[in-house]
C-alpha cells in the first residue's frame, strides 16, 4: 500500500472518542449509530491511552494502519493527561497534525476556545444540556466530516 | 579638619620634637635634687642648691652617706618607702636641721634609672596635711564629677574645683583631637580674655612632652621666670649618662616652653594630665600670671581629681553615646513607622519631612525614587539635581558618597554654594534608584586659633632652621570659604545605620508584596478552579442525568404513562434550570476578576444597539424605546455596560403588564436632589437612567432586588430568568465605581439610575 496516495476516508477509518464519561459516550454513541451509514468507532477514556493508539495506528507502519482515526472527537477534561496536553502533542507532530480534531466538550470558557483554537482545532462544540440539541449536533459533526469535508490523505510516514 | 592637618604639616619642623626634655641637666629652684645610690643610699649627685635650701655646698654632700642630712628614723622612713608602692606614701615628712631651726620639707621620692631619686620641697607654713583634709577637700568634687551629666558638664564642674583648690587665675580644660591639635572645652577664670573655644595646633605640645603627661600626672612650673639649677656632677656616675628626670617633679622645662608660657603672658603653670585608653586625652591646664607655688598635698588632690576625670571621661562617652543612641532609635523607630506604613518607600520618606534634615543637621535634603523627588528644606533647583546625581553616581563608596566642599570637585556646584556647599548621599538601591540627598550650606567658616598656628621660623646661628614659640597668642582667625561645617563620624555613622534599615525595610516590604502577589494569585487561581468545577463537575452529572431521563422517554415511552411522561418532562426542564443556573453564577464570578478594558464608548450608539438586539428578539411585542436626548460618550468597558444597559432594558421590557411598553433611556446632570442609596446623593456626572412603564417594584424590595437569584415573582412569570440580572447590572456598576439604585411607584413604572463613575473627591 502506498501510504503517500491513501485516503483517509471517516467511512474506512474509524471515529476515534476521547471521552471518560461513560454516560457522555453512551449519548454521543446512541446518536453516531443512527447515521444510515456506519461508523467505525473507537472510544480512550483517558490521554495516554488515546496517544498510545495514535502511536499504535498511524505512527506504526504495521497491520493497524487501518485502524488510524480519521477524526478525533476530543473531550478536554480527562483523568491525567487532560485533552488540552493531548491536542498539543498532537499539533507537535507533523503527521498526527493533519488528522481532524473536534473538541466536545463542557467548558465554555472563552480562555479554552481561544487556547483550542490556536492549538490548530478544527471545531470546538459546547456540550449541551438540551436533548434535542445534542441530537442536531452529532448529526451535524456526522453529516460535515462523511459528506462535506474532503478528507485529508493518510498522513505520509516521516522517516 | 583637613585645614588644620595642612597647617600643622607646613610648620612641622621638628626641632621641638627632638628636643630631649627628660635629661635636661637641670631642675626648678623650688626644691633641691638629691640622687642616692640604690644600695647605700649614698648621695651620689646633688642639684647646685643645696647651700641655700639645705646648709651643706654640693660639694660637701656629694659622697656622704644620707644620715649627714637626715635621722635614722627619717632614713627608715626614707627605706621604707622604697620597699613600698611609693606613691601612696608621697610626700614624706621630712626636716633638715640646719643650725638652731629644723626645715621642713615634703620628701617625694622615686626609683629610677638605675638610682633613687629623692626631692625636697620646702614646706610652706601650712597646717601639717592629712588624709582627712585632702577627703574633705575633694569628696564633693568627685561627687559633682560624677553626677555630672556630660563631658560639658563634668568639664565645668573640674575647671572651678580646681581653681578653687589652686587659686590660679585660669584653669581650662583642653581637648585633643585625633589631628594633636586641641581646644579649650571648659574655662574658669578671673582675666578679661577668655581662651574658651580656642584652638591650639598641635606642634604646641610635642611629642615626647605628650610621653611625659602620661608618665607623670602633674606638672608645676611656680614660676616661668626661674634660673634652672643645674645638676652636680652633671652625669648619673652610676650610668654616666645625664640623668633622666622623666618622673620627677623638679625636671626643669624647656627654655621653649618657658619662652611660649612668658609670651602668653603665663607664669606659674600646672598642668594634670587627663588619660583615656593609656593614652593622653587632654589636659586640665592652670595659669597663674604672677608666680604660684601649689604644696604637694594640693597638688595630690588636683592630681586625684585628675584621675577621677579620666576614669569618668569613659562613662561620660557612654552615658552620650548611650543618649544619642537612644534619640536615634527613638528616630529609627519613627523612621520604620513611617516607611512600614507606606507602600512606597517615598512616600514613606515623604511624612519623615524635617526630620530627615534633623538627622544629620542638614539644611536640605532630597529624597529621589525611580523620576520622583521629594525635597525638604533648602535646595538646588531641579534641573541641577539630576546633574549632581549623575556626577555622584559613579563616586559612591559602598552606598556613600560625602563631601564638605562639593565645587571643589564638581564646578558647577559654585552656583548654588550658598545652599548646598556640602552634600551627603546615600545610595538604597541603584536599580530603584532610591537616592536620599543631604545639603549643608556654606560657610564663612572660622577657626579661632590661639594665635596665629604658623609657628615663625627663626634661622639660628649656625645656619640651621629653628623653631621658636609663637609671639602672639591674641586671637588668629582662619576663614574657609565653600565649605560646609564638616559631617561628623557620628552623623555618617547615623546615615549609614539609616541606609541599611531603609534597605532592610524596602527588601521586607517587596518580600511582602512578593508573598501577597502569590497569596493574590493563588486566590485567583482557586476562583478560576471553583468556576471552573462549578462549570464542569457540577454540569457533567446534571448532563447525564438530562440525557437519560430523554433515553428513558424514547425507549420506554410506550411502556409509561402519560404521568409517567410528564414527571420525564419536569425532570428534564429542572436540570435545564439548573444548567441556567450554573452559567448564571459562573458568568458572575468572570465577571468580578475580568479586567475592565476602558475605552472611550459613544453609549448612544451602545445603547442603540442594545434595543436593535431587544427588538428583533421580542418582535412580537409593542415597545417604544426613547431616548430624549443623545446619550455621552464614556470611558468603560464596552461588553460590561453593554450587558448593564441589555439586563436593565430588558427587564423594563419583561417585567411590563401594559400594552404599549416604552422605556426611555437618558442622562441628567444633576442629580444631588435623588434620593440616592444612605440618603447621600451622588456627585458623579453624568447620572443615567433608564426608565419604565412596568409593573414596578413594592418599596419594601427595592434593596434586595440587586441580591443575586433574588426574584420577586414566581419562575416562570414574566418569561422567567435566573435572577441575576440586576445583580449583574449592580457589579458592573461597582467595577467602574459607581453606584445604582432604584426608584418605583407600583403599576406605574421603575426608573434605575446609576453611575459609571466614583464620585469625585471634595
Amino acid at each position: 500500500m502506498t501510504l503517500s496516495s491513501a485516503t483517509f476516508p471517516l467511512l474506512q477509518h474509524p471515529m476515534l472518542i476521547v471521552e471518560d464519561s461513560d454516560e457522555d459516550f453512551e449519548a454521543i454513541q446512541r446518536f453516531v449509530r443512527r447515521s444510515p451509514r456506519p461508523i467505525p468507532m473507537q472510544r480512550c477514556v483517558n490521554g495516554e491511552q488515546a496517544l498510545a493508539l495514535l502511536t499504535q495506528t498511524v505512527l506504526a507502519d504495521g497491520p493497524d494502519r487501518d485502524q488510524a482515526p480519521g477524526l478525533i472527537v476530543l473531550d478536554l477534561n480527562l483523568p491525567g493527561t487532560d485533552g488540552r496536553d493531548i491536542l498539543r502533542q498532537i499539533k507537535q507532530d507533523a503527521t498526527l497534525k493533519k488528522i481532524p480534531i473536534v473538541v466536545f466538550t463542557t467548558s465554555s470558557n472563552p480562555k479554552d476556545i481561544q487556547d483550542c483554537y490556536n492549538l490548530g482545532v478544527s471545531r470546538y462544540i459546547v456540550k449541551p444540556i438540551d436533548y434535542e440539541q445534542l441530537k442536531r449536533d452529532i448529526q451535524s459533526l456526522i453529516d460535515y466530516w462523511l459528506e462535506i469535508t474532503h478528507p485529508p490523505e493518510l498522513p505520509e510516514l516521516t522517516p | 579638619m583637613a585645614e588644620m592637618v595642612d597647617l600643622t604639616n607646613i610648620v612641622d619642623l621638628t626641632n621641638c620634637d627632638r628636643e630631649p626634655i627628660h635629661i635636661p641637666g637641670a631642675i626648678q629652684p623650688h626644691g633641691v635634687l638629691l640622687v642616692l645610690h640604690q644600695s647605700t643610699l649614698e648621695i651620689v649627685q646633688v642639684s647646685r642648691n643645696t647651700q641655700g635650701l639645705l646648709g651643706p655646698a654640693p660639694e660637701e654632700l656629694l659622697g656622704q652617706p644620707l644620715s649627714s642630712l637626715f635621722s635614722d628614723q627619717q632614713i627608715q622612713q626614707i627605706q621604707q618607702c622604697l620597699t613600698e608602692n611609693f606613691e601612696s606614701i608621697n610626700p614624706l615628712e621630712l626636716a633638715v636641721t640646719q643650725g638652731e631651726q629644723a626645715q621642713p620639707f615634703d620628701g617625694i621620692v622615686h626609683r629610677w634609672d638605675g638610682v633613687i631619686i629623692l626631692e625636697l620641697e620646702p614646706r610652706q607654713n601650712l597646717p601639717s596635711p592629712n588624709f582627712i583634709d585632702f577627703y574633705h577637700q575633694v569628696r564633693g568634687v568627685i561627687t559633682r564629677i560624677q553626677k555630672a551629666p556630660s563631658l560639658q558638664a563634668m568639664s565645668q564642674v573640674v575647671v572651678k574645683e580646681v581653681r578653687r583648690i589652686t587659686g590660679f587665675d585660669r584653669v581650662m580644660v583642653y581637648q585633643f583631637d585625633e589631628t594633636g591639635s586641641g581646644s579649650v572645652i571648659a574655662e574658669d577664670t578671673n582675666q578679661d580674655q577668655p581662651y574658651l573655644g580656642l584652638r591650639y595646633p598641635a606642634t604646641d605640645i610635642p611629642k615626647q612632652a605628650r610621653r611625659l603627661y602620661t608618665l607623670n600626672w602633674l606638672r608645676l612650673i611656680p614660676t616661668s621666670q626661674y634660673e634652672p639649677v643645674p645638676l652636680v656632677p652633671p652625669n648619673n656616675p652610676v650610668t654616666n649618662e645625664p640623668l633622666d628626670l622623666s618622673l620627677a617633679v623638679l625636671r626643669s622645662v624647656s627654655p621653649l616652653h618657658m619662652e611660649y608660657l612668658q609670651n602668653m603672658g603665663v607664669n606659674a603653670s600646672m598642668s594634670i594630665s587627663l588619660i583615656q585608653n593609656q593614652d593622653i586625652w587632654g589636659l586640665i591646664a592652670c595659669h597663674h600670671s604672677e608666680p604660684a607655688y601649689i604644696p604637694y598635698n594640693v597638688r595630690t588632690a588636683c592630681e586625684f581629681i585628675g584621675q577621677v576625670m579620666s576614669v569618668e571621661l569613659v562613662n561620660k562617652a557612654a552615658s552620650e553615646d548611650i543618649d544619642y543612641k537612644m534619640h536615634l532609635k527613638s528616630l529609627q523607630t519613627e523612621f520604620v513607622d513611617a516607611l512600614s506604613q507606606e507602600d512606597h518607600f517615598l512616600d514613606g520618606m515623604a511624612k519623615l519631612g524635617r526630620q530627615l534634615l534633623g538627622l544629620v543637621n542638614a539644611t536640605g535634603a532630597i529624597v529621589c525614587s525611580g523620576n520622583q523627588c521629594i525635597s525638604f528644606g533648602q535646595t538646588p533647583p531641579k534641573d541641577d539635581i539630576n546633574a549632581l546625581l549623575k556626577w555622584i553616581k559613579p563616586r559612591f563608596d559602598q552606598g556613600m558618597f560625602k563631601t564638605q566642599s562639593l565645587m571643589q570637585d564638581y564646578p558647577a556646584a559654585a552656583a548654588y554654594k550658598a545652599i548646598a556647599s556640602g552634600v551627603l548621599a546615600l545610595e538604597i538601591s541603584s536599580i530603584h534608584r532610591n537616592f536620599i540627598l543631604w545639603f549643608r550650606p556654606e560657610v564663612i567658616q572660622t577657626v579661632n586659633w590661639g594665635g596665629n598656628p604658623n609657628k615663625p621660623v627663626e634661622v639660628s646661628e649656625d645656619g640651621s632652621l629653628r623653631l621658636s614659640p609663637r609671639q602672639s597668642f591674641d586671637l588668629w582667625q582662619e576663614t574657609v570659604k565653600g565649605t560646609c561645617l564638616p559631617w561628623k563620624a557620628s552623623e555618617i555613622e547615623v546615615v549609614q545605620e539609616l541606609r541599611s534599615l531603609i534597605v532592610g525595610i524596602v527588601l521586607r516590604q517587596a518580600d511582602e508584596m512578593a508573598l501577597m502577589n502569590y497569596k493574590l494569585q493563588r486566590s485567583n487561581e482557586e476562583l478560576d478552579s471553583f468556576a471552573y468545577i462549578a462549570s464542569h463537575d457540577l454540569k457533567e452529572p446534571l448532563r447525564g442525568i438530562h440525557n437519560y431521563a430523554n433515553f428513558l422517554m424514547e425507549d420506554y415511552g410506550d411502556s409509561l404513562t402519560e404521568d409517567g411522561v410528564a414527571k420525564l418532562r419536569t425532570l428534564v426542564r429542572l436540570t435545564q434550570r439548573m444548567e441556567d443556573l450554573i452559567n448564571s453564577l459562573l458568568h458572575f464570578s468572570r465577571l468580578d476578576r475580568a479586567e475592565l478594558q476602558h475605552q472611550q464608548v459613544d453609549l448612544h450608539e451602545l445603547v442603540q444597539q442594545v434595543t436593535d438586539t431587544l427588538e428583533i428578539a421580542r418582535s412580537q411585542d409593542d415597545i417604544e424605546f426613547r431616548i430624549p436626548r443623545p446619550l455621552p460618550q464614556v470611558a468603560c468597558d464596552r461588553p460590561q455596560v453593554t450587558e448593564l444597559f441589555t439586563n436593565l432594558i430588558s427587564n423594563a421590557i419583561k417585567y411590563n403588564d401594559k400594552a404599549h411598553k416604552w422605556v426611555e433611556i437618558g442622562t441628567i446632570e444633576s442629580a444631588e436632589s435623588l434620593p440616592a442609596p444612605g440618603g447621600i446623593p451622588t456627585t458623579a456626572t453624568p447620572v443615567f437612567y433608564v426608565r419604565d412603564n412596568g409593573i414596578g417594584i413594592p418599596p419594601q424590595f427595592t434593596d434586595k432586588i440587586f441580591q443575586i437569584f433574588r426574584r420577586l415573582h414566581g419562575r416562570d412569570d414574566y418569561g422567567g430568568g435566573t435572577g441575576a440580572g440586576l445583580t449583574i447590572a449592580r457589579k458592573v456598576v461597582e467595577r467602574h465605581e459607581g453606584r445604582i439604585w432604584v426608584q418605583s411607584t407600583p403599576d406605574e413604572g421603575s426608573i434605575f439610575f446609576f453611575t459609571l463613575s466614583p464620585e469625585p473627591a471634595v
